[in-house]
This record gives structure tokens, sequence and C-alpha cells, in this order.
């Protein structure tokens, strides 16, 4: 092994290198920055395409800038060089135009290594001869996890044309700093899916106002998470009633006089307390003198004669089953608990709705038919609604408010800050926790504001994209998602020609030029 | 000088190329036992749920049941847990099935939504359950598509609440990848939901995968190399690291001097 070796990674040259004959491949990475470092890594050593293939690749892009023009920005120039060379990367921080150009290259087998991240492998059907893993852990929102054998496969499998490729190869990088982070994959050890319901402020409300107590019931106690520990519950109450059979047989070995100074089995015991007595270290203190002496005087009375060995070993059996037992009940306890769980949230919700008045009963006041058509940050949406923040703040710093709900920043994320205050939507939240409404139900970030301000006021994409350091595909979702939001409140407003007035015209401006849904 | 070696034309490598052209069938002619009998027992009026590996042709069948829907007149519906996804079924489908029979529907955005074939996400779909079950009165199915999503905390809601309140008449396919406890999944939904369900499941890849590692250098290994190069690296990293060690406690002492 020569130094080198030893003190690097396989770069992903090196990768390519060794897998050259099983081209196209996607190389799945985790992070999106890793995607692109990737990509220019390996274009500065390869280019995989003929100068036909480059004709091609041209045309295409020239195509889709003729449509869209300022396609690739100043940004992404280093994506247009390397798309000529036959290396592309796809992620969420993409514009969808060019995720779509990108893919179309890719389908017309223009693009022969593809730095992707997870998002590229779900559904949708993009096969290639071979999957390379730059990494087996994976940020998943809270920590860096190991990948599950489902994820692995869900990636892994899109290797392996139909029909063309004899095998679906699959690579593993080996990396030199965390050798031991490497991944071994069973397909036969895919994980089961677990039930996973949360009882939100909305399902609460639709359940309600749209749902039968019957109705209720069948989600609240047959929902797949509850029935997965009934099952269990049925299998263990099934196995302790077997083991209790099996202690009630061991039972039979004993004699009456089990427990009497002259029987084995409890001479031993003594024995055994005997002699820690001898060694513990209060063995001078007057109590353990005392008992001693009682053990001593009771293993002088003389032993039963019997065969008291089968005694022991059944007594050792009866010992482990009792523990195994108790492990058990313990075990259907916390099932028992579990169970519980979902009718104790849903009533927890429902409480505090009716604290907050958005419900009487089961009877929905004016809130609570409001937040029947929100479907995200139900109760600070409604609060932002009924406080009369929205609708007595200029347009365009309403839909600045509006763009930070459910926005959770990211550690380096930046925008300039907005020329306007959010102290009111600050002071909102404050009294809405302080008022017993948890933190994940009334989740907003100040950060997105000057960006959807800005948009509202007829800025470009470009500015935009000046303003911050979030990438163009996290401003397009931004303001993708503040117009679902604006969809549900217009709906939600009903009657009240203002805020629907307002919802709709917000929307209007917003859903314009780069931001409006393309490549449908 | 840097500046020259980065932009002067410095000739990059080009992969070996096998000369053979690639032609990709175009559609299996034959469908797949698991495929027949999907489409067999959909068409029987079973709740359906096939659990196959990628890349199998779970889609055909969700194509042939909708091909039999719209020639009867009906509706359906068809869920994917994520919006790029149902964007893209909604042009496979157009193109499939001809545009104005299809319609899209996302939180933030809604083509042709009277089209007798609905593209949408499930949190909509969920929507549609709770608040206008009437319209889903001359749809008799529902395709819910990668299945497995029930597992993911964040979407799973959305996919219970659909699967527990999608109006009885509706019968639903739903496509998986393959878990070890599909049957358990299936007879939850009989049991919530009142009504048989068929489960088929097809655990062979229509293309075998096979898993190799890469070390450092570039080697290509299987896996009980693959296990070795680790256990020898690690062994490499602990050296390094006492030797480390070692240094420093060196140049402790030698600063104590």
């Amino acid at each position: 092994m020569t130094l080198a070796a030893i003190f690097s990674s396989p770069t992903c040259v090196e990768v390519i290198e060794a897998i050259q004959d099983h081209l196209p491949a996607l190389y799945f990475a985790f992070g999106r920055g890793r995607t692109e470092l990737l990509a220019e890594e390996l274009g500065r050593e390869w280019d995989f395409l003929t100068p036909g293939e480059k004709r091609s690749v041209r045309w295409m892009i020239q195509e889709a800038e003729e449509n869209n023009p300022g396609l690739f920005g100043p940004r992404r120039q280093n994506l247009r060089r390397l798309l000529l060379q036959g290396i592309g990367y796809h992620h969420a921080g993409l514009s969808p135009l060019l995720k779509d150009l990108v893919e179309r290259l890719y389908e017309s087998r223009l693009i022969y290594v593809l730095f992707c991240t997870e998002t590229f492998a779900v559904g949708v059907n993009f096969p290639a001869a071979s999957t390379v893993f730059d990494a087996c852990r994976k940020w998943d929102g809270q920590e860096f996890r190991p990948l599950l054998n489902r994820e692995f496969f869900q990636m892994a499998g899109r290797a392996g044309r139909r029909g063309y490729d004899p095998v679906g190869r699959v690579f593993v990088r080996i990396d030199e700093r965390f050798p031991e982070q490497t991944g071994f994959y069973r397909e036969g050890e895919v994980e089961p899916v677990r039930g996973r319901l949360t009882i939100s402020p909305n399902t609460v409300l639709s359940l309600l106002h749209w749902k039968t107590d019957a109705e209720i019931r069948r989600l609240l106690e047959k929902n797949l998470s509850v029935y997965q520990s009934n099952k269990e519950s049925r299998q263990l109450r099934q196995e302790v009633h077997k083991l209790e059979e099996k202690a009630a047989e061991l039972a039979r070995c004993f004699c009456p006089d089990r427990g009497q100074p002259c029987c084995e089995l409890y001479r031993v015991k003594l024995r055994k307390e005997l002699n820690q007595l001898k060694k513990s270290k209060h063995r001078n203190r007057a109590d353990s003198k005392l008992r001693r002496q009682e053990i001593q005087i009771l293993l002088q009375k003389g032993r039963k004669k019997c065969r008291y060995k089968v005694c022991l070993d059944a007594a050792k059996k009866a010992r482990r089953l009792e523990e195994r037992i108790h492990l058990l009940h313990k075990r259907l306890k916390q099932l028992e608990k579990h169970s519980r769980d979902y009718v104790r949230e849903f009533e927890n919700v429902w409480g505090l709705l009716e604290k907050l008045g958005y419900v009487q009963g089961r009877e929905l006041l004016p809130r609570g038919k409001f937040a029947l058509y929100v479907h995200v940050q139900e109760i600070l949406v409604t609060e932002l609604v009924f406080s009369g923040i929205i609708l007595e703040s200029p347009p365009a710093e309403a839909a600045a408010i509006l763009a930070g709900v459910d926005y959770q920043p990211g550690r380096d994320e930046q925008v300039i800050p907005p020329p306007f205050s959010l102290e009111r939507v600050e002071e909102l939240r404050r009294f809405l926790l302080q008022s017993g409404v948890p933190e994940y139900f009334c989740v907003w970030s100040p950060l997105p504001a000057a960006l959807a301000a800005a948009w509202y006021e007829g800025a470009s994409f470009e500015q935009l994209l000046g303003m911050t350091n979030l990438q163009e595909g996290d401003v397009f979702s931004i303001l993708r998602r503040e117009i679902d939001l604006l969809r549900q409140i217009e709906r939600a407003a009903g009657e009240e020609r203002a805020l629907a007035l307002l919802a709709r015209e917000l929307r209007r401006r917003l859903d314009r030029d780069e931001v409006a849904v393309v490549g449908v | 000088m840097v500046q020259k070696k980065e932009t002067g034309a410095r000739r990059k490598r080009r992969p070996r190329r096998c000369r053979s052209k690639i032609v990709l069938p175009a559609v299996p002619l034959k469908l797949d036992r698991f495929q027949e009998e999907a489409i067999a027992a959909l068409l029987d009026g079973y709740t359906v749920l096939v659990a196959a590996p990628t890349g199998t042709g779970k889609t055909l069948i969700a194509e042939k049941l909708l091909e039999h829907i719209l020639a009867a007149g009906k509706g359906a519906v068809y869920t994917s847990p994520i919006k790029a996804l149902s964007n893209q079924k909604y042009r496979d489908f157009g193109r499939l099935f001809g545009p104005e029979r299809v319609g899209l529907i996302t939180g933030d955005l809604s083509i042709n939504e009277r089209a007798p074939l609905l593209v949408m996400t499930t949190e909509i779909f969920r929507n549609w359950c709770f608040a206008n079950p009437g319209e889903l009165e001359h749809t008799s199915h529902v395709i819910f598509d990668e299945m497995h999503y029930l597992d993911d905390p964040d979407r799973g809601t959305a996919w219970e609440e659909s699967i527990i309140f999608a109006p009885p008449h509706m019968k639903i396919l739903g496509l998986s990848a393959t878990v070890p406890n599909i049957q358990e999944i299936s007879s939850w939904m009989a049991e919530v939901r009142g009504e048989v369900v068929k489960v088929i499941e097809e655990r062979c890849r229509a293309v075998p995968l096979e898993i190799s590692w890469i070390a450092p250098g570039g080697d290509v290994l299987d896996e009980e190399e693959a296990r070795e190069e680790i256990a020898e690296r690690q062994e490499i990293r602990r050296w390094r690291r006492h030797r480390w060690n070692d240094m420093m406690v060196a140049g402790r002492e030698e600063l104590d001097y």
C-alpha cells in the first residue's frame, strides 16, 4: 500500500475510474454542497461526452435558455460547464427549471455521472447502470445517523436498467477518515413499517366537525400504531400464559417441605446468605452476628433424605421463567400506556382548542371554523388573522409575515433584515407560548420576511438572490409554500371579504415570473 | 501561472466506451405473474396492496387499472408522497391518457380539477376525505404510490387518515417497496376499512443488485475484502492516534525542560 493510498479517501475521480464500465451512475451524496463539490472535482479531471453529444447538450441548453433567459444565473455557470462534460448535480437548492433541464439531459443519456441527493430516488423513475454511495450516514433533521436498510435500497435499487443491464451495480465508498461508518446492508433486513400518526389541531377540528363519535374512535383506537401495539400485546400475553403454565408444571417437582430447614433448596439459600454475611464489611455489626448464628442453628438441623437435585434444577428454571415473565409484563404495561396515548393526545389538543376559544364542546366557534381550512401551523395562522395583524399590516408586510410560517431556518441561512418591524408577531408568539400552546404549534421565523416583501413589491428573482445566501430552490419553495398557505387562508376566510381579497391579491402578486409553476 | 493551468487546454480523461448502442425495449410485451395477479384482483373489485422492489413495474399495474377505470367512464385519484413526483405523474398520465382526462391538484396549484383522473398529494386527498367526500362519489379507486411512506414522521399522518377515512365505496391500490410486514399492514387495512385486502408480493428484482465497496485508491472490493479493509484502516487510525499522542507527550516533556 502506498503512502498516498493510506492518507487519502477514494476521491470521486478514483471512484469513477474504477466503475467507468458501468456508467451512467447516480452518485448519492448527503448534502447539496457535497454534490456540487464532487461534481466540480470530477469535472476537473473527466470529460465524458463526444463532440456529437456536446452538440446535443449545447442545443438543449440553448433551447431551455431561450424559453427562460437567465436560467443558469451567475451562480450556476459551473453547472452549465459541467453539463457539457456529461456531469450534473441535482438537489432541492436548484430552481425547478434547472432541475427539469438536468432530468431531461439525464433521460436523454447525456449525463454520465449525476451527483444527487436522496429525493432523486423517491418514486421518480430514473434507473442507471450503477449507483454510488458517497457515505452511509445522513442528517435526518435532528442528528447524523446511519442509513436504514429501507433507505439504502430505495436508492441502491435505481441501479440496473431493465432489459439492458444483467445486474445493477451498487458501490459503497469506504471513507478513509471514517472507515467504521461504512455500511453493510441486507435486503432481507429491511425495517418493518410502523404507524406514525400524530394529532394536529386540524385533525381534532376535522374530526369534531365532520366525523361521528364512532369514526373518531376508529381513528384513535384503530390506527396502525395502536393496531401494532395491540397485536404485540396479544402475542406477549400468549407468551406469558405459556410461561406461567410451564412454571406451574415446574412447581409440581417440589414437596410440601419446601422452605423448611430440612429442604436442601432452602439450605442452599441459607448457605449463600451465610457466605455473604461473612464477607460483608458489616460482618461485625450485632444484627449480622445474630443472623449468622440463626442460620448456623438452622443448618445444624438434619437434611431430609431426598433427591434434591431435581428441586434445585426446577428452582433454577423457575427463576429464569419469572424473570422473563417480569420483563414481558413490563413491556405489556408500556404498550397499554401507548395505546391510551392517542386518546389522551386528542383530549389534550381538544382541551387546548377549547381554552383558546376554537371550540365549545363539539361545536366549532369562529376561530375553529377558520382553522378547519388551515393545514399548517393552524393555531398560529388563525391567531395572526384574528389578532388583526394580517389585515392591519401593509400588504407587503403581511406577505413577509406569512412567509415565515412553519419556516425552520438552517444554521448558516441569512437574509438581509426587512425595513419594518416584526415585533407584533414575536409578541403574539410569546403570548401563545405563555397560554400553553406548545412550541411546535407556533413555528415561525422572521428569516424569509424581506424576501417575500420584496417579491410582493415586484423585485426580480435575481434581486432576491442578492439579498440572501439561500439557494434559488429555497427561495422558490418559500414563496410556493406561501402561495399554498394563501389559498388555504382564502378558503378559510369564507364570507370575510376583506381577508379573502387580501389573500387573493397577495397570491396573485407572488405567483408570477420564475415563481409561477413551470415544468408541469 | 495557476490561472493558466486552470483555464488552459489541459486534456481531460475520457472513459472507455463500449461501442454497442443502448436499446431499451419500449414496453415489456408480456406482463409478469405478479402484475397479472394484481390486475386481476383489482378488476375483481378488491383493494390490493402490491409490494415489489423498485424497477419491477409497479407503475404498469396502476396504468392498466387507470385504463380500465377511464374506459368505464369512472374516476380515479392518484396520490404521491412528494409534490415533484405529482408533477411528473401528471405529465406522464397526460401523455398516456390525453391531457384533457388528467388533472393536477397540489396545495399551491390546480389544473383541470374536473378531470376524471386526478393526480394529487396525499395531503389533498386526506382533506377531501374529511371535507368533501361528495366530490369522490364517482371516483372508484385511489392509488397510493410509495405506500411505505406511512412510516415517515412528517407524512405518515396524512396517509393513515386517508386510508381510514377514504369513502367506503372506494377501492385502494397501494404500491409499496418490499417491507417485511406488508401482511400486517394489509390486515390492519382490512380491519379498519372492513373489507378484504389482497396482497401481491414480488421479492425478485427485475435486475438483481450486486453491492461492492470502493477502497481508498480505487480498488473494488467484495464484502469480505471490504470488512478486512475497514479493519485495517481502523488499525492505521489507531496507530496514528497513538503516534500523535506519543508526539504530544514528547513535546510536552521537551517543553518542561
